[in-house]
């Protein structure tokens, strides 16, 4: 028997489900107005206030260490961020006048995302996104193969075992949310789904970066990694971070390759389920696929367009000098770059304060189960495919 | 069964953002591109 979680994990589809369907309004009672905007506000100030107070412990231990002599461990700001939340998060908890604010974390890290854009020419995402995308589709194939296995030995029930392969396989909470009304799962199954994810990307912050500094392995070869294996966007672009910036912009790009799946992967589980006469049947496939679609990986795309238009010159190619000047110059990438660095900061701070440790153990122990042996699987599997790759020219 | 072209697979938290956040973060994200490319905004120092 699941708990519902308590209403500082984000999200929390088990309580107050009724009343939010009726209106059938995205998000439903979160109408953006001048007084729900304002009461954001707290929550915002507090993910900022966490992110610069991370920036901060991570200098001043700089300074003590340079000015003193004082030898504090330099952990980096990401990680501070994400333990000053966890701290908060499960001592005294997040107060009801922070919580809409915090839930913003996912804006802050879409739109960094969005401006990481910038330090990616469209090459790189072609011939790094492309590698993703193939490493993807194996990893596709044998992680859903894998959990729905496992789902069977641990008698998980069937829609709880799809949502499970689903989360696992490409992006965490976002999938299973997709996947949630596309298979008519019910709300216990999809609260125990989000719980395992979550908690399995709780894991992966801690373990990723020791095994990536284990196994030396390189900036870009740890990112990629990380994005292939760590499902919910917002831990795997922390795990990705946690090894350097320039994993994490790696992180980034792979886990926006993956993402994009989510619509053809839960089509998928959508026609099964209606097969079976336990879902509803998908009349308009390519709407489908759009509604699901990420959207955000296209402001990543734009962003990077102009970034690698500011690479060409006008003189080798003046047929399209309007559109080179369109592009960002070097001090230009770098000012988005430290927007995007800006952005990424409350949201390291929101994975931290949506996490409740009592929650996500207080779901059972097999759904977890299968997560822990999944994910052992799919982290192995995709850091074989990135040594694979590496070791075979096939990334550069 | 709600159909299945609807958002009925947004959550039903009362706190997690609508699917439209993505178009928000692009909005913005674009906005400061644009404002960084002409010239309006620069860096600042991360």
């Amino acid at each position: 028997m699941t708990q519902p979680m308590s209403t500082q994990t984000i999200p929390m589809p088990v309580a107050d489900s009724a009343s939010h369907y009726a209106t059938g309004y995205p998000g439903s009672g979160q109408r953006l107005t001048p007084a729900s905007f304002l009461a954001m506000l707290p929550g915002v100030a507090l993910l900022f206030g966490i992110g610069i107070l991370g920036k901060f412990l991570q200098n001043g231990a700089g300074y003590l260490d340079a000015h003193y002599g004082i030898h504090i461990p330099r952990i980096e700001y990401v990680l501070w961020a994400i333990l000053l939340g966890l701290l908060i998060s499960n001592t005294v908890g997040v107060a009801r006048i922070f919580r809409s604010g915090v839930a913003t974390y996912e804006l802050w890290l879409k739109l960094g995302i969005v401006l990481v854009g910038a330090r990616f020419l469209l090459q790189d995402v072609l011939h790094i996104g492309g590698l993703s995308l193939a490493l993807v589709a194996v990893e596709l194939v044998l992680s859903l193969s894998v959990m729905t296995m496992l789902g069977r030995i641990f008698r998980l029930s069937p829609k709880l075992t799809s949502l499970l392969a689903i989360g696992s396989s490409i992006c965490g909470v976002t999938a299973i949310m997709a996947a949630r009304g596309a298979i008519d799962s019910d709300d216990e199954d999809t609260a125990t789904a989000i719980a395992a994810i979550l908690s399995l990307g709780a894991i992966a912050l801690f373990t990723f970066p020791a095994i990536g500094h284990a196994l030396h392995m390189s900036q870009q070869g740890y990112g990629v990694w990380a994005g292939l294996a760590v499902d919910n966007t917002a831990e795997s672009v922390v795990t990705g971070a946690l090894y350097g910036q320039d994993a994490g912009r790696w992180t980034v790009l792979a886990k926006t390759a993956r993402s994009s799946f989510i619509g053809f992967v839960v089509l998928a589980y959508a026609v099964y389920w209606a097969s079976r006469g336990q879902a509803e049947r998908v009349t308009n496939k390519p709407l489908f696929l759009w509604q699901k679609f990420p959207k955000f990986i296209l402001g990543f795309l734009a962003i990077s367009v102009f970034a690698t238009l500011g690479g060409f010159s006008i003189a080798q190619h003046p047929h399209i000098a309007p559109l080179i000047r369109l592009g960002f110059t070097r001090p230009q990438t770098a000012a988005l770059t430290s927007f995007s660095n800006w952005a990424f900061l409350p949201a390291f701070a929101g994975v931290g304060l949506r996490t409740n440790v009592r929650d996500l153990v207080g779901q059972g122990w097999r759904p977890l189960a299968v997560g822990i042996l999944g994910e052992i699987f799919i982290a192995a599997l995709t850091l074989a495919l990135v040594f694979w790759s590496y070791n075979h020219g096939v990334a550069r | 069964m709600a159909p299945l072209n609807s958002n009925r697979s947004v959550p039903p938290s009362g706190h997690r953002l609508p699917a439209s956040v993505d178009y928000v973060a692009i909005a913005i994200g674009l906005v400061l591109a644009a404002l960084v490319r002409f010239g309006v905004l620069h860096q600042i120092r991360f």
